[in-house]
């Protein structure tokens, strides 16, 4: 039986055991909702719940260790001698699980019938020509051994299915009956569904902490083999970045880390008032019209890929910078500067903010602004002093946001700022010149992951402890995002 | 919602177990995006003329195709890894450490590197390894001592050359042709201007002059390009006095907006190239994992359809794209054919 | 606030008709700010069109392409020597045998209209290098064909479809060393006498990709549904976890230090650079858990991860901005404090969830980074079966296939890169049309 049609028999059952559960219930109050402890939906639900989710369970389960365990007894029965020299047990296994799923395709086209498919063997016919046929290729001939354990896979697999199908219906059923035994007038059945559906949001709740782990987990390593190859003292407070080929290389985090900084400001400077300004204009302002069609269009913004920004930034917006400010106010003569790349990515920014703030204010009560009114307060005065208080936390997430996305940004910084790092050496004013090339840690990050560098050399592992670093460095800054909206946050009502 | 949850879930994880049982069938390449666009070239004619499936063919840099081949054997893991270099031994300890320890090197051919400005801008038309020595070096060693780099225009270099500031779009650090273009340009250039031998009789050692000769300086007048040679063409059609580093094989097919010049007056082609006359170029390699040989559909033949002569050779379409083929093509095709690993055998 | 009385406390005199001097400040402050907005809103809608009218204007041309119609001699020598047409005999004359054919079609159709350019040479350049792959799959389909004279469409080359477009002149041919001018002018000729023509250029949308030798030839096919199947696992696992964690964190969770934790996690996670997901894809869910390589599930799976933080906070924001008189009004008159959520809380904050959903869809649409790692940044020629078993075939994305034409070295690649934009975009578009239908149906201020 096709997995698909088990998933749906076990939807169907949960479907009756609503309907069969909500009629219980409500008959056994005699058809009067009042005395009921629940709406009498929820007894549907719990019925419904019972009967998918240990259900469910169990295939899951099932599914997840039936291919273990087969692989295993499969595994076992393979002779020692049939796993060559140069080839491991697990790449004898690919095969067998290649030869038994083109078995299976053999009986599912109807070239040959479950009896022939388990009669064949190795020395009748030749089966790699004869999978060939039905479109499933062969690396190498098959051998006997691996025949008789492609067979075995394949009768297991079957005989797996059908039990798991008997198990998986049995356990549904059961949970119809449990279920719908326990089903009467007095029975807490919201309580039940309330308390399932709580443990639900809890545990995709706890997926973002699993998601932290694995991200820290999965640098932690690497960047534990470049601390070991390269000194840590360098990384956090040399002032160099100058990877090199041959090795010996300065590797220092700090320039890279100004540049993120420097890059991000300008474009917060950018898309910050922008987007505020264009919220509070559409959600306050602008007739319904012109928002329904402004509002979309500027999340559009959000949806271009970054590459064409990139282009805009390096074709447009960089010479045009050198020519008609750097030059003139010698800046120095760099058609790729923070400039650019901060003024472009500042566009990208805007729907960043805009879209989120618009809807927060938005969600400001209508009653704060006419209170405001009724004292005498013009609209943007309301804005000002009402609004945008009681909508405070909502912007500063914007605001995060977008500052994460700026931070997390590489083809417009590559393409508008360049990939060199800031130079300390060179002193202060060629620091804070906006017109300078700089680049940014992500953009390092990807580079040194995706160059021609040994990988396991300090110059790509490096890539592994910036990671770390800038997790870090967000981190901080986020708990004094939290820390800043607890202290000016304005709860109304 | 909560049961749509569910089933989803179910759902999905019901087709992971579904299709673990079924084996990859196509041939899984990944590496070099210098090797790509022949990879990928050859994968979609062995494709057209073979029974197997397209090879899949994906980019990311030698470091992390040699990385992701090197975690280890098995289905999940790559056949083919594309490198614009040879591998390093920490390389194939690495891999050997997981496992895979059978590797066979095949060098498929010679990537040029060229280069090359604005086919409108000044006449930039022949270098030598010296004037680039002279024009991006942090430090030139003049008048028995070194001292930052002055010079800002070409023709203080060399009045040959036009008088225009300086301004070069080279590899960035990440890129492999930025290790070619150091050494076989500035440091060929810094022995060739005499600054090599000033240095190391004023007292620095081998390695320390070496090093002093392959820094770049870093006052802006040389970009690094961390991008690809699209970059490097966009940066120089923004900067008409610009002078960009490419492959022969992007030059060539742009060859209406860019005009290349001579390094020490032989031009770039894949003749030059292929004699050596020309100097700056570099062999290209891609790894395949011996132990999938036999059990991947098609790994073995993909790799001899790709060198073989129709494909590989002078007349195939890798050389028409640009791909300088390796004089010793025979050698390789044989090498192949036995399986011989590195290690074993010559 | 203002002022509500003047500071000496004595009643304000002046007329209503006529404006006093801070009234009138305060109504030249209020324009001001009204015009800040208006100014905010145009920057915005500005840089959109500039960036749309360049993405446009460079993509169109990708939408349309140009074909060569000729005569083909499928001589029985070359394509099947035995004579028994025997389609696996036959697949062994490789494209590399089929290309003479084409060349002779060409040339034959140059001597038929009695075409002469001085210095032509090659003219079988006219034509693309998909040709002799097309004309061998027919061949190879229809073996009962081989010995006659089919008329067949085969596509012009990038160069020449570059002439039309207006990509290529007689002035860079001269430079050029794959087309020549006289090449040009033949295909001028051809096209007077009808065997060139323009049209538009659904392969474009449904082919696979293609090497770097024929532009032409490339399409969006596997790129669309690779990007397609990827949404789908983010739409359907970010969306119901992401709202389900943010009710929870907004409604539920005790406001604690472990919960301050989640909180501050969560907007770390928007900060990581994508590719690190990239990272933590290729370490679980292809080292751990096997799935394999190349395919739209990890890259859900990963895209999912790097879309989650902004859901939840766009989630969380809208939940936080839904008035606490709602939810006591609902307890007030007995609801469950699950069913003031569901009921009342949801509901309200459904378009701030709405744009939150977008962008994040938007985000995860457009990336590249994170497939990196796990192998979807690649030329994918193999379409990805139907679902679920699709799920698990290699398949490249519309950003991914974006990316590679853009770093490639024949120039049509540049005005596929803006074609597969457009198209994007245009995804990108619909998934908006259904958040505005949606939003429209949910939005209201109270």
């Amino acid at each position: 039986m096709p997995l698909i049609w088990l998933i749906a028999i076990i939807l169907v059952l949960a479907a009756v055991g609503f309907v069969m559960g909500r009629t219980r219930a409500v008959a056994s109050a005699g058809g009067d909702a009042r005395i009921m402890h629940s709406l009498p939906s929820y007894y549907g639900w719990n019925v419904a719940l019972t009967v998918i989710t240990p259900a469910f369970g169990l295939l899951v389960l099932w599914l997840l260790v039936q291919p273990l365990w087969i692989e295993n007894r499969v595994s076992a029965q393979l002779p020692e001698a049939a796993i060559a020299e140069d080839t491991t047990r697990s790449l004898v296994m690919t095969d067998v699980r290649r030869v038994a799923g083109g078995l299976q395709v053999l009986i599912d086209t109807g070239t040959m019938s479950e009896d022939d498919v388990s009669a064949m063997n190795t020395e009748d016919t030749d089966v790699r020509e004869r999978l060939g046929d039905v479109g499933v290729a062969l690396g190498s001939n098959v051998e006997p051994s691996v025949m008789a354990a492609a067979q075995s896979y394949r009768e297991m697999t079957k005989r797996g299915s059908a039990l798991m199908a008997v198990g998986v219906l049995l356990v549904a059923l059961g949970g119809f009956a449990m279920a719908y035994i326990l089903t009467n007038k007095d029975f807490r059945a919201r309580n039940t569904v309330e308390r399932g559906i709580l443990l639900v949001l809890i545990a995709a709740a706890s997926i973002a902490i699993l998601t932290t782990l694995g991200l820290v987990l999965s640098m932690l390593f690497e960047a534990r083999n470049f601390f070991a190859a390269h000194p840590w003292q360098d990384f956090f407070f040399g002032t160099k970045w100058a990877p090199d080929f041959r090795g010996n290389s300065e590797l220092a985090i700090l320039p890279l880390l100004w540049g993120t900084l420097y890059i991000s400001l300008i474009a917060l400077f950018v898309a910050v008032p922008v987007g505020l300004f264009a919220a509070i204009y559409l959600s306050e302002y602008a007739t319904s019209r012109v928002r329904s069609v402004a509002k979309p269009a500027i999340e559009v913004l959000a949806g271009i890929p970054t590459i064409v920004y990139g282009l805009f930034a390096l074709i447009t917006v960089g010479p045009m910078l050198r020519d008609y400010f750097a030059l003139p106010l010698g800046f120095g003569e760099s058609s790729s500067s923070v400039m650019t790349a901060g003024l472009v990515m500042g566009v990208m920014l805007i729907p960043f903010v805009s879209s989120l703030s618009d809807d927060i204010i938005n969600a400001v009560p209508q009653a704060m602004r006419d209170g405001s009114y009724g004292l005498g307060a013009t609209q943007s005065e309301t804005i000002r002093q009402v609004v945008v208080p009681a909508a405070l936390p909502g912007i500063v997430g914007a605001i995060l946001l977008a500052a994460s996305r700026a931070i997390g940004e590489t083809m417009i910084v590559v393409l508008g700022a360049g990939a060199a790092a800031a130079q300390f050496d060179r002193g202060l004013g060629e620091l804070v010149n906006p017109f300078q090339a700089m680049t940014t840690v992500t953009v390092k990050i990807v580079s040194q992951l995706t160059g021609d560098t040994d990988f396991s050399s300090p110059e790509t592992l490096v890539a592994f402890a910036l990671g770390l670093s800038l997790f870090t460095i967000t981190l901080g800054l986020n708990v004094l995002a939290l820390w800043i909206v607890r202290r000016y946050r304005e709860q109304y009502e | 919602m909560l049961n749509a949850k569910l089933t989803v879930s179910t759902v999905a994880i019901f087709a992971v177990s579904a299709t673990a049982a079924a084996a990859r069938d196509q041939v899984q390449v990944a590496g070099s995006s210098t090797v790509l666009p022949y990879a990928s070239i050859v994968a979609e004619a062995f494709g057209e003329n073979f029974d197997f499936p397209t090879p899949v063919v994906e980019s990311g840099g030698s470091s992390a195709g040699l990385k992701r081949f090197c975690e280890g054997v098995g289905e999940n893991t790559l056949d083919i890894a594309n490198a614009s270099r040879k591998i390093r031994e920490g390389e194939v300890a690495a891999c050997a450490d997981a496992g895979v320890t059978d590797i066979i090197e095949v060098r498929i051919g010679y990537d040029g590197i060229v280069f090359a400005s604005q086919i409108n801008g000044p006449a930039f038309t022949a270098f030598t390894e010296d004037q680039w020595y002279m024009a991006l070096a942090e430090q030139v060693y003049m008048d028995g001592e070194l001292k930052a780099n002055p010079f800002t225009m070409w023709n203080e270099i060399d009045p040959s050359l036009p008088a225009t500031d300086i301004q070069a779009f080279i590899p960035g650090t990440k890129h492999g042709t930025r290790e070619v273009f150091e050494e076989k340009v500035l440091l060929v250039g810094c022995e060739a201007s005499g600054a090599m031998e000033g240095m190391m009789s004023a007292g620095l050692d081998e390695d320390a002059a070496e090093d002093a000769c392959m820094s770049v300086r870093t006052d802006g007048r040389s970009v690094d390009i961390d991008g690809d040679y699209t970059e490097t063409l966009a940066r120089i059609d923004a900067n008409s006095n610009g002078v960009g580093v490419f492959g022969l094989a992007f030059y060539e097919n742009n060859t209406d907006k860019l005009k290349v010049a001579t390094m020490s007056g032989v031009a770039p082609s894949t003749e030059t190239i292929s004699t050596g006359e020309y100097p700056v170029s570099r062999p290209l390699y891609f790894y395949i994992k011996a132990a999938h040989i036999g059990v991947i559909p098609g790994l073995k033949e993909f790799a001899q359809f790709f060198v073989a002569d129709e494909i590989a050779g002078p007349d195939g379409p890798l050389a028409e794209y640009g791909l300088v083929s390796d004089p010793v093509l025979a050698d390789t095709q044989m090498m192949i054919e036995a399986e011989e690993t590195m290690g074993s055998g010559s | 606030m203002t002022d509500i009385s003047t500071s000496d406390g004595a009643p304000r005199k002046g007329s209503l008709l006529q404006q006093d001097a801070r009234t009138q400040k305060r109504n030249a402050a209020e324009r001001r700010f009204q015009i800040y907005g208006i100014i905010a809103v145009s920057v915005a809608v500005l840089a959109l069109i500039f960036l749309l009218s360049s993405i446009v204007r460079n993509g169109i041309g990708a939408f349309s392409q140009t074909f060569i119609t000729l005569d083909v001699v499928l001589a029985e020598d070359k394509l099947d020597k035995t004579g028994n047409r025997d389609r696996d005999e036959m697949a062994k004359v490789s494209t590399f045998g089929y290309s003479p054919l084409i060349k002779a079609a060409i040339e034959d159709r140059i001597a038929a209209e009695g075409i002469e350019i001085e210095g032509l040479s090659k003219p079988a350049d006219l034509i693309s290098k998909q040709a002799a792959a097309d004309l061998r799959d027919f061949v190879l389909a229809n073996t009962d064909r081989v010995g006659d004279t089919v008329e067949f469409k085969f596509l012009a080359s990038g160069r020449i479809d570059g002439y039309y477009k207006g990509r290529v002149t007689m002035a860079s041919a001269e430079l050029d060393r794959n087309i020549s001018p006289e090449q040009l002018m033949l295909a001028d000729a051809l096209m007077e006498a009808g065997a060139l023509e323009r049209t538009f250029n659904w392969d474009f949308i449904t082919a696979p990709d293609a090497s770097e030798n024929r532009p032409e030839a490339s399409g969006l096919g596997v790129a669309i549904l690779g990007s397609f199947y990827m949404m789908i696992v983010v739409l359907f696992l970010a969306l119901p976890i992401g709202v389900a964690a943010s009710i929870y964190l907004e409604e539920f969770a005790p406001k604690n230090r472990l919960t301050d934790l989640i909180e501050v996690n969560i907007s770390n996670l928007a900060a990581v650079p994508s590719i690190v997901f990239g990272i933590l894809g290729l370490a679980i869910f292809i080292n751990f858990a096997g799935l394999p390589q190349s395919a739209p599930i990890v890259g859900g799976l990963v895209l999912t991860l790097m879309t989650l933080p902004t859901i939840i906070i766009a989630t969380r924001a809208s939940l936080k901005s839904v008035p606490p008189s709602i939810r006591e009004a609902a307890l007030g008159v007995g609801a469950s404090k699950m069913q003031t959520v569901f009921h009342h809380v949801l509901p309200l904050a459904a378009p701030g969830i709405l744009t939150g959903t977008i962008i994040g869809l938007a985000q995860a649409l457009g990336e590249t980074a994170p497939l990196l790692l796990i192998g979807m940044v690649a030329f994918v020629r193999e379409y990805p079966a139907a679902p679920p078993e699709g799920f698990f075939d290699p398949a490249s994305a519309l950003p991914v296939q974006i990316y590679n034409w853009t770093t490639r070295s024949d120039p049509a690649f540049v005005e596929r890169a803006s074609g597969a934009i457009i198209v994007l975009l245009l995804f990108l578009l619909m998934m908006n049309l259904v958040a505005i239908i949606l939003r429209r149906r949910f939005e209201r201020r109270w």
